[in-house]
């Protein structure tokens, strides 16, 4: 029976029970990415989950594939040299907001630029879950539960959704951790895109910020076709609460790198040659 | 004439010259010893293409069988600043810095005190140079003689737009007895891309400058085999590395290094590699890494700012136990340093730069031509132990050109891999194994998925903060480079005196040279050039360092890296002493020899 | 078999699948936050689920049921009915509070299956979803049985005296 053929998601889960606090949201993407990957019928061995450092950069040991948890804030570099190296694997990077536009700022920014074909989920909590509830850069200005912003960042948070668009990502989502099927469906939609496609997923914390459990009365999926053009995307993404899901922006473009030459009969032997006297 | 030691060629030239006519006077020759070498240097301003004659000279050289070095020195400018292209031709292939010039052309003379430590000259110099132009006071001091040419007057005769260092590569092809024809294709090379006009008034310019010969009798090293190749350290490395396999490159441009970056750009797209301009050096390394994770040997290179930026990653390629080879270009350091001018003084971060425990390779080639095999090696053992090495140059052996004969590949061999095919419910990725060695498995590869990771794990690959865990796998890191054979390839080890001179990378030639001086004069030395720095092998070392009672560490940098980590290692030999000197003038054998004399007589 | 009825029992076999997975997730992670009156909790509910299941199957009785993905089923709201949100949970909830979740579940479960047979136009379908609308509502009723049992508990437990960890 075909049935029994068909993967399901609980098979793509590793046998490591996350160490995440029940309550994050993080699970709830975990849930999603599995999904996905159902309805993709993912080869477990094609797959690559990389991370950097953060409560939500340890997903990659609970999916049963291959996967690399790296350094803080590096998630992507290592993803996109994986991509460019191994072309024929399905890569997907992730990490928190922390690790994504703080240290990792330069990398967010350069991936989106790149536009390599992967997929990038930031599991943005607007806080460092991790290392006991730093601001981040999403966190509000007026958050004071740090010891080390005692009164508040005093900062405007970054608009990632923004950022990704400037820096020239071709494909720009949002989800949210408590739409699990939702984020499940723009994962799959991302997972297929041919291009850096980039969720931005609202993915609450219970521990540090209790009060985002109120984000399910705020949160609304968009109504609004996809936005194609990208004067139109940056007023959308500079004007919005943030709080809108869905897939927002979309633009076809030429990936790179462009698939590469074959090697050269006897390279390093004319390579040899070339360095003669 | 005052003599000079035998090692050196002493050649003086008096040379007198008339506008619109020339008088050749006589010429005095001193005596030559074996292993003859010339040293000419040629300097100029503002675009004067001081750097292009010196390589075309080189080329030149080259084709006759000759051997030799190119060395380059520049102001802070980035174009119409001032340079001086060294050049060192000998009959041997043991480069060093030249300590003395016979010859000095002198395009120009701005600035030129930004050269005087480099360029020493001594009443036994030939200094050739425009009158209209004031000599610098080092060099009328040092007594040189000095001889008048107007090169840019004598260049438009030939054509008007003749240029002078066109001319001063004639000149010199003459005095070498090269081919102008020989020189005039060389020239066409360097500047194919430049219209025709140019390229004819370059040719006339070397044809007029043939005919003007110095006469000065410059005693030519012999020439040898003509079989050779004219490459740089960095040329050097990157073959290496795309021969030994590497397939994915990761660059983010620093001085001395970007040239290695650059060579392999054109390389690897021919061998069907990939290269990606990293925004930063962050980002060089984890790409690396990422690759590396798929299969793909991969490479990046840098400098010491660089090697600082990478050392978190690279620690995570220790631990995650994937493979990745650095090239650390050592400049000036601490800091922003000296960017331009060699160094030995990386020697600590690359031994030691990694936060934990964490043991890694880290190899020195001696010289441009062992750039290739020992980067070769370098991949290779990176591969099979699954850690990261790093290669350590510097700017000497990077950016100066040698002429050498065809480089050797590495010979060593990985043990056999033991690896049993599993099922994905045995494997496990960090599986401890007696060599500290596990299969590695890669994405692709069926039933044997695992995540990689920095945080400590256990065999499986699962986070873990126990003790045991780390233990076994921290003896397992170690083990794996411990238990494996590095064969002979550690070091470089010849005589067998009672006195020891230990070096690595490019102070090796002075130490080499300076063995032979110390030997003419009845000191046995036995020398050793490391190459595998890390893990050491302490117990070769101590076997190949066991004639000797006196045992000196030479190394270029201020604070002797390299003398404390060999102490801190081993005993060396009865008595230890450290000859260190930072950046930027190389070391020269004559100052080893210096101070061996004095450790001797005390 | 009817399309209408095949398409019913392919929801209906998701939200049961999901259901137990779900309890089963919730369970594993209850256990490793040492909450492990609410793990047991859960894992029997996750047990009940593949019992729910098996019915399930049964009335499938070896038919193709169409394929769906997570996202093209037609839920009331944005997960199915029996899933346990994940943010509805916490480390230190009680049992009392796991059983309440329980209960909603059950009680949207059934909600769900009336709705469905209110609205079908199927007969077969009509029958069937009646049939697990009442038990579901039997589930419910039984929840509520045992939740009445229960002992009170003090109301300051979610309080941890300890500061939240850094593993890394």
């Amino acid at each position: 029976m075909t049935e029994a053929l068909v993967l399901k998601p609980k098979d793509y889960k590793s046998r490591v029970t996350p160490i995440w606090c029940p309550g994050c949201g993080h699970h709830a993407v975990l849930n999603a990415l599995t999904k996905a990957m159902v309805a993709l019928g993912k080869n477990k061995d094609e797959t690559v989950m990389v991370s950097g450092i953060g409560c939500s950069s340890r997903l990659p040991a609970y999916i049963d594939s291959y996967g690399f948890h790296g350094v803080h804030g590096r998630g992507l570099a290592v993803a996109q040299g994986l991509k460019v190296a191994r072309p024929d694997l399905t890569v997907v990077a992730m990490g928190g907001d922390g690790d994504g536009f703080s240290i990792g700022g330069n990398h967010f920014l350069h991936a989106c630029r790149r536009n390599i074909d992967l997929t990038y989920i930031a599991m943005d909590n607007e806080v460092y879950g991790m290392t006991k509830g730093q601001a981040s850069p999403t966190t509000p200005m007026d958050w004071d539960h740090s010891k080390l912003t005692p009164h508040g960042p005093g900062l405007r948070p970054f608009k990632p959704a923004a950022i990704a668009l400037s820096a020239g990502a071709p494909w720009i989502a949002r989800g949210y951790s408590g739409n699990p099927n939702q984020m499940a469906k723009l994962i799959s939609e991302a997972m297929e895109f041919p291009g850096f496609s980039f969720i931005h997923v609202l993915s609450q914390c219970i521990t540090y910020c209790p009060e985002q459990t109120d984000w399910k009365q705020v949160v609304h999926e968009t109504e609004a076709e996809v936005v194609t053009d990208m004067a139109q995307a940056a007023t959308l993404f500079l004007a919005e609460d943030g709080m809108q899901t869905g897939l927002l922006f979309r633009q076809q473009r030429p990936c790179w790198p462009p698939p590469a030459q074959a090697p050269q009969h006897n390279a390093i032997a004319v390579l040899a040659k070339s360095l003669r006297a | 004439m005052k003599r000079w030691l035998r090692s050196l060629t002493n050649i003086c030239c008096v040379v007198a010259f008339h506008l619109g006519g020339f008088t050749i006077m006589a010429v005095l020759n001193n005596l030559q010893a074996t292993g003859g070498e010339l040293a000419i240097a040629i300097t100029g301003a503002g675009g004067a293409g001081v750097i292009s004659c010196g390589e075309l000279i080189l080329r030149g050289w080259a084709r006759k069988g000759g051997r030799g070095m190119l060395r380059k020195s520049f102001g802070p400018q980035i174009r119409g600043g001032e340079s001086a292209a060294l050049l060192v031709l000998s009959s041997n292939e043991c480069y060093t810095a030249a300590t003395h010039y016979q010859l000095v052309l002198a395009l120009d003379w701005i600035n030129f005190d930004r050269f005087e430590d480099e360029i020493q000259v001594s009443s036994d110099t030939l200094v050739i140079c425009d009158s209209n132009d004031t000599v610098p006071g080092s060099i009328v001091a040092s007594g040189a003689t000095v001889r008048d040419l107007s090169f840019e007057q004598l260049s438009k005769q030939a054509h008007p737009e003749g240029r002078a260092n066109m001319f001063a590569v004639g000149m010199l092809a003459a005095e070498l007895g090269l081919s102008p024809g020989d020189l005039c294709q060389l020239a066409e090379q360097k500047l194919a891309g430049k219209d025709q006009a140019y390229i004819e008034a370059a040719h006339a310019s070397i044809v007029n400058g043939y005919d003007h010969p110095l006469h000065c009798d410059l005693k030519r090293p012999a020439v040898g085999d003509t079989d050779s190749w004219c490459v740089s350290g960095n040329q050097a490395v990157g073959f290496g590395a795309l021969q030994a396999g590497v397939r994915f490159v990761a660059a983010y441009p620093i001085t001395p290094a970007s040239d290695a970056l650059e060579w392999m750009a054109g390389g690897l797209e021919m061998a069907g590699g990939q290269l990606v301009q990293a925004e930063d050096e962050l980002a060089a390394i984890n790409m690396c890494l990422g690759a590396a994770f798929g299969g793909v040997p991969s490479f990046t290179a840098t400098s010491g700012p660089g090697l600082a930026l990478m050392t978190e990653s690279i620690g995570l390629a220790v631990a995650s136990e994937t493979p990745v080879c650095i090239l650390n270009v050592m400049r000036g350091g601490p800091s922003t340093g000296i960017p331009t001018k060699s160094e030995q003084s990386d020697l600590d971060i690359a031994l030691h730069g990694l936060h934990g425990d964490a043991p890694h390779l880290v190899l020195a080639p001696t010289d441009i031509a062992d750039c290739v095999s020992t980067t070769e090696w370098a991949v290779q053992l990176a591969q099979h132990l699954q850690t990261a090495a790093i290669i350590l140059t510097d700017q000497f052996i990077a950016q100066s050109t040698g002429i050498v004969s065809p480089p050797v590949n590495s010979q060593w061999q990985a043990p056999q891999s033991t690896d049993v095919a599993s099922e994905q419910q045995d494997y496990q990725r960090y599986q401890l194994t007696e060599s500290g060695v596990s299969p590695r498995a890669a994405p692709g590869d069926p039933g044997r998925r695992f995540t990689a990771d920095g945080l400590e794990h256990n065999e499986a690959g699962t986070p873990s903060a126990r003790a045991s865990d780390h233990s076994q796998q921290l003896d397992k890191r170690r083990r794996k480079l411990a238990s494996v054979d590095f064969g002979n390839n550690w070091a470089d080890i010849a005589g067998g005196g009672e006195l020891g001179l230990i070096s690595f990378g490019s102070t090796t030639a002075a130490v080499k040279r300076a063995a032979q001086q110390l030997a003419d004069e009845g000191i046995a030395v036995t020398t050793v050039a490391l190459r595998l720095l890390a893990p050491l092998q302490i117990t070769a070392l101590d076997t190949a360092l066991s004639a000797c009672n006196v045992a000196i560490v030479v190394e270029q940098n201020h604070s002797a890296q390299l003398f404390y980590y060999l102490r801190g290692c081993c005993d060396l030999a009865k008595t230890v002493h450290s000859v260190a000197r930072a950046g930027p003038v190389p070391i020269s054998a004559e100052e080893i020899c210096a101070s061996v004399r004095e450790v001797m007589q005390a | 078999m009817s399309e209408s009825l095949r398409a019913f029992l392919a929801h209906a076999l998701e939200m049961e699948t999901e259901a137990g997975e779900r309890y089963q997730e919730l369970a594993e992670a209850m256990g490793l936050h040492n909450n492990p009156e609410v793990a047991e909790f859960f894992s029997t509910m996750a047990a009940e689920a593949s019992v729910h299941i098996a019915l399930v199957k049964q009335h499938a009785d070896g038919q193709t049921l169409p394929i769906l993905k997570a996202w093209e089923f037609d839920w009331p709201d944005v997960e199915a009915p029996e899933s346990t949100s994940y943010e509805s949970t916490h480390y230190r909830m009680t049992k009392r509070q796991a059983m309440q979740l329980a209960l909603a579940n059950e009680k949207a479960a059934e909600q769900y299956y009336r709705q469905l047979a209110r609205e079908t136009i199927d007969d077969q379908t009509q029958n069937l979803a009646a049939q697990f609308a009442e038990e579901e509502r039997q589930h419910a009723a039984g929840l509520e049985r045992a939740l009445r049992q229960l002992s009170i508990e003090p109301t300051h437990h979610r309080q941890d005296d300890d500061d939240p960890h850094v593993p890394e």
